[in-house]
């Protein structure tokens, strides 16, 4: 394989970026200036099945909601790396089976933690 | 081991008086300071009087940049070493009148501070020298600051960080120094000893900007004007202790400084620069006299009259001259002892009138023959009458001025006639005259106090009419030293 | 590298034992913890080694950075027994936090591949930003959480660019590999490189708090409670620089001429800003941050100058302040609970006031940090500050030596007014009391700081 690029070589790539780029920008550009434009009271509110509009959108949400968002997303992000050691699996061997188990029991007990510490309980 | 000692015993003394409680502490603290005065007077009858170090020790401290805790007694420092030893069990005596609070915290940094005073004086490191020379000046702040007048805070504080400033200029041409030091072959090697100062070659130009660095380090410490603001403030607000150890023994740092290191080491920024430094010094003669002649306080006219002094001793150090240095080294001596002495008489009067201003006193001699006789000869030491221990120091001194420059002696000399008219003016308005209400029932010296005027007036006339047994001592070492400067 | 893992396992289990009815086990058990990891620092002593594929490497130095950090971490923990009693705390989180956050100092302390440098920063960091926000019911402890949190994810975002235009440019991560890429490119070294390190640079000055990148030094320092505070200024600031040292003596030592000299000047501005501001200040929470970006400035006058003294001073320097600033959250721990004015805990200079008087040893404890951090000399930091400046009169940058004394004359201005305040001021009459162990803790610190002050040799010839 040949290591070393000319800057010539990125040319395809600058081709399709500036493609890329020009695409979106004539579409937004067009649908503005030939669409029709009507503005009017009902028009602008937001839509709610034609019942009248009550209160903020932004209420405050129960904080434990955020709690399991982001439970969620730490222990979601920690099984993404059971993906490449699964494919790997025979070619990291014994070794790589005991870092996985360590890695998973940290994981369990951090999940043991949560639980304990009540953060899952909704009441 | 001598030296070691003269250091290690006050600060030994002074942390085991922390720990007591009792009445007592004053009398220990005494005790501590006549053995130290004891192991001081030892080391100078045993001096030989030649140019080499002696008591010597030398222990490794940061040992790989060949920075060593290394002291020693030589001519130039014996005298001091001498003063401190004298003059502390004198002051710790003199503050016997009064009670202070937090006794044993009083005593013990006075001892704290000569144990520093003393690690200035025999240092032959230079960082020692220069820790030292710091850490005197942290016992006799927190002195004047916890027990001294109103305004108190603001004056020590100006006091603390003048002073300090000048040294860290002094530290940073100490840190060139070393760093100009080397062994030819061996990169990296250096070494702090003051001794291998002396020998440097350094360029004109460098020596200007050490010569500048040390100038202002000894000039706040001494003071010469114009860096003498701190000065009368610190002197009035102190305690009286604290003023007799900032008059009668640190300034004599500033000056011992000079001759230790400015003359040996930049003796070409001396020549360049010299008549400079020579002629603030003179000017701090005759403006220091001229003000002092124009108060009413005691204390304060005694702290004018003490910038004047080292005015003279510095432009004699300035000279270069061997009749300069020897008179800058015994007036150093002279000084101490008269200013320490005049500081304790205007307490003494305060003691007893609540008052140190002149126009409040009045009369006192009626009733104090011996308070009189002692401060007449001190008075007398201060302005150099033939055969008092202040006149073998002042001509010295000018005969050095003059063999330097001819028109600044003229001017210098003027310090006899000022000095006497405002010293005698200072006796005149205080003793003679009409009794005030203050002065009425003055009490003449208790025993305490005679005791520590005594042996000051046995010194005053001891160095004046033989002055030899000190100029002796310190004559091959000055000879030695102006050797480097005019290498 | 057994510390990093035990610390990481200790955390855990501390954890676990928070959920122990009884409160009492867990300072002990962390300080044992601390003290297990120091133990197994010095295992590796005299020798230098690689761990985890080339990611790390330890040697002398990066153990006494290590024992430097593991030291103000036990004293920070050792003054901390007022999570105890007190009911809103999380002691048990605390301290795991605060073991956490070590393990990402010492791997700062002895990272070889740049990943491990920001791994290190990250661990560090996050910790740091929980602690600073523990006091939840105080909007000021609150907004010193979000401050440090936005500013410092901006500062990380900055340092992972550069690191990632160094590996643009030298095509690796590895510390010593950076290195040898600028000694065989003498003379053509990409462009990319001294981005890299500018951005690198921006990212690790803004870690230690100098100048330009200080702003968030003092919000965020007066706003953490106090022992946290301690920890901050103390581990962070020593694993920050020693980071820093490692990456540009080892990678940067050969393009010195290019950082050089922005370095010096962003020295002089950080003592400037530092000291002057410093002065100004009433609370002495404040003003310790301001003496904390000023004391960053010192020791970043050790890397200007880099040279073969740089370590021992960088060393030296980083135990002093430690040292000596400990010991002044320590005393102000306890005088700013013990002496509350309308707003609460009293944490401006006037709390000290008559403080020799009602506890000599609080007051005694406190003069010999404050005379320290002033670099005033027969305590550790004047020859803290001696190494430093040496560093710049070795390599012959007297103007910078000159300018850093005339800041530390400022600097004795503004320290002086604690111990005028505790000394020569009258204040409440009552007694501030103190528990034994945290007094022992105290008097430890300062008899250090007074050894090391006379016998500065005893740390010689360790690096």
């Amino acid at each position: 394989m040949n290591a070393s690029y000319l800057p010539s070589d990125y040319l395809p790539v600058l081709i399709q970026l500036g493609l890329a780029l020009g695409f979106i920008i004539t579409t937004m550009i067009v649908t503005h200036s030939i669409g029709p434009k009507r503005k009017s009271q009902k028009k602008d509110d937001p839509f709610e099945c034609g019942i009248p509009v009550e209160g903020d959108a932004r209420t405050p949400i129960s904080i434990k909601y955020f709690l399991i968002a982001i439970l969620f997303v730490l222990f979601d992000v920690e099984v993404i790396f059971l993906y490449p050691w699964a494919v790997n699996f025979k070619g990291l061997g014994v070794t790589g089976f005991i870092e996985m188990v360590l890695f998973m029991g940290l994981l369990l007990a951090g999940f043991y933690y949560i639980i304990r510490k009540g953060v899952l309980k909704w009441e | 081991m001598l030296t070691l000692s003269l250091i290690l015993l006050p600060v030994v003394a002074a942390t085991l008086l922390l720990l007591i409680k009792s009445p007592a502490v004053k009398t220990l603290a005494l005790g501590a300071a006549l053995v130290e005065l004891a192991l001081a007077a030892y080391a100078f009858a045993t001096f030989k009087a030649d140019a080499q170090m002696q008591f010597e020790f030398d222990y490794p401290w940061i040992a790989g940049a060949g920075i060593r805790f290394s002291g020693g007694i030589d001519g130039i420092s014996v005298l001091l070493v001498l003063l401190t030893g004298l003059l502390t069990p004198l002051i710790t005596l003199s503050a016997f009148g009064r009670e202070y609070d937090r006794p044993s915290t009083f005593y013990s940094l006075i001892l704290y501070m000569q144990a520093a005073l003393m690690g200035v004086f025999t240092a032959r490191d230079a960082f020692l020298f220069y820790l030292f020379f710091e850490a005197a000046l942290i016992p006799v702040y927190f002195l004047a600051a916890m027990w001294g007048g109103e305004k108190r805070i603001a004056v020590t504080f100006k006091f603390f960080i003048y002073t300090i400033f000048g040294s860290l200029f002094m530290l940073v041409a100490l840190v060139y120094l070393y760093y100009q030091t080397g062994v030819p072959g061996k990169p990296g090697v250096h070494s702090s000893a003051i001794v291998d100062f002396y020998n440097l070659n350094l360029t004109p130009a460098a020596q200007g900007w050490v010569f500048w660095a040390f100038f202002i380090a000894f000039a706040i410490k001494m003071p010469v004007f114009p860096f003498h603001t701190w000065q009368p403030d610190t002197y009035v607000e102190s305690p009286t202790p604290a003023t007799m150890l900032l008059s009668g023994i640190m300034l004599k740092m500033g000056v011992y400084g000079l001759i230790r290191f400015l003359l040996p080491i930049v003796p070409a920024g001396l020549e360049t620069w010299g008549l400079l430094a020579t002629t603030l010094s003179v000017t701090g003669i005759v403006y220091g006299s001229i003000i002092a002649i124009r108060q009413r306080d005691m204390k304060r006219l005694i702290a004018y009259s003490s910038f004047a002094h080292v005015g003279l001793m510095a432009a004699g150090v300035f000279s270069q001259t061997a009749n300069g240095l020897q008179g800058a080294l015994i007036q150093m001596l002279a000084h101490g002892i008269n200013v320490v002495g005049l500081f304790f008489v205007a307490e003494i009067i305060f003691g007893r009138t609540n008052s140190r201003f002149l126009d409040q006193l009045g009369g006192i001699t009626r009733t104090t023959p011996k308070l009189t006789v002692y401060f007449m000869i001190l008075l007398l030491g201060s302005v150099a009458l033939p055969l008092t221990n202040g006149f073998v120091g002042e001509f010295l001194l000018l005969n050095g001025v003059f063999a330097y420059n001819n028109w600044l002696g003229a001017v210098a000399g003027l310090t006899i006639i000022l000095g006497a008219v405002y010293m005698l003016r200072m006796f005149q308005k205080s003793m003679f005259g009409p009794t005030s209400a203050r002065t009425e029932t003055f009490d003449d010296l208790s025993g305490a106090e005679s005791w520590v005027l005594l042996p000051l007036a046995v010194m005053v006339f001891w160095i004046g009419i033989y002055p030899n047994s000190f100029l002796k001592v310190t004559e091959p070492a000055v000879l030695n030293l102006l050797q480097y400067v005019v290498k | 590298m057994l510390p990093i893992i035990l610390l990481s396992v200790f955390g855990i289990v501390l954890l676990f034992m928070g959920f122990l009815k009884s409160k009492v086990l867990l300072l002990p058990a962390t300080l044992v913890f601390i003290l297990a990891a120091l133990a197994t620092t010095f295992m590796d002593w005299g020798k230098t080694y690689l761990y985890f594929q080339n990611m790390l490497l330890t040697n002398n130095l990066a153990i006494l950075f290590t024992t430097i950090v593991l030291l103000s971490a036990f004293m920070v923990v050792a003054l901390s027994n007022s999570f105890i009693e007190d009911e809103q705390a999380q002691p048990a989180e605390y301290y795991a936090l605060l073991l956490f956050s070590l393990v990402g100092a010492i791997m700062m302390i002895s990272f070889e591949n740049l990943i491990m440098l920001f791994v290190g920063v990250e661990i560090l960091s996050v910790a740091m930003y929980v602690l600073a926000g523990s006091d939840k019911h105080s909007p000021r402890s609150n907004e010193a959480a979000l401050k440090y949190f936005l500013m410092g994810a901006f500062a990380t975002g900055i340092m992972l660019f550069g690191i990632a235009l160094l590996y643009g440019a030298t095509g690796t991560f590895v510390v010593s590999g950076i290195k040898s890429y600028v000694y065989t490119n003498a003379y053509g070294v990409s462009l990319l490189l001294y981005m890299g390190i500018i951005l690198l640079l921006i990212g690790m000055l803004f870690k230690v708090s100098a100048a330009p990148f200080h702003f968030w030094t003092p919000d965020v320092y007066d706003g953490t409670p106090g022992l946290f505070t301690a920890f901050m200024s103390t581990v962070v600031k020593t694993a920050g620089f020693a980071a820093l040292f490692r990456v540009l003596s080892v990678s940067f030592v050969g393009v010195y001429s290019f950082w050089w000299g922005t370095l010096a000047a962003l020295t002089c501005l950080t003592l400037l800003i530092g000291n002057v501001t410093a002065v100004y200040q009433t609370s002495f929470k404040r003003m310790m941050a301001y003496s904390s970006i000023s004391h960053a400035g010192y020791l970043l006058i050790g890397l200007t100058a880099l040279g073969t003294q740089t370590k021992q001073a960088l060393v030296f320097y980083s135990l002093a302040y430690s040292l000596a600033t400990i010991s002044a959250f320590g005393v102000l721990l306890v005088v700013s609970r013990q002496r509350q004015d309308t707003n609460g805990v009293n944490e401006n200079f006037d709390a000290f006031n008559g403080l020799a008087r009602q506890n000599p040893l609080l007051g005694f404890v406190m003069a010999v940090s404050m005379l320290s951090l002033a670099g005033i000399p027969l305590t550790a930091g004047f020859w803290g500050k001696f190494m430093i400046f040496t560093t710049a009169a070795d390599k012959g940058i007297y103007w910078i030596l000159v300018f850093a004394v005339l800041m530390s004359t400022v600097g004795i201005y503004y320290y002086f007014r604690v111990i005028i305040a505790m000394y020569f001021r009258e204040g409440a009459a009552e007694p501030v009391k103190v528990a034994p162990f945290y007094r022992y803790v105290l008097i430890a610190a300062t008899i250090l700081t007074l050894v090391l002050g006379l016998a500065p040799g005893l740390l010689e010839g360790l690096v």
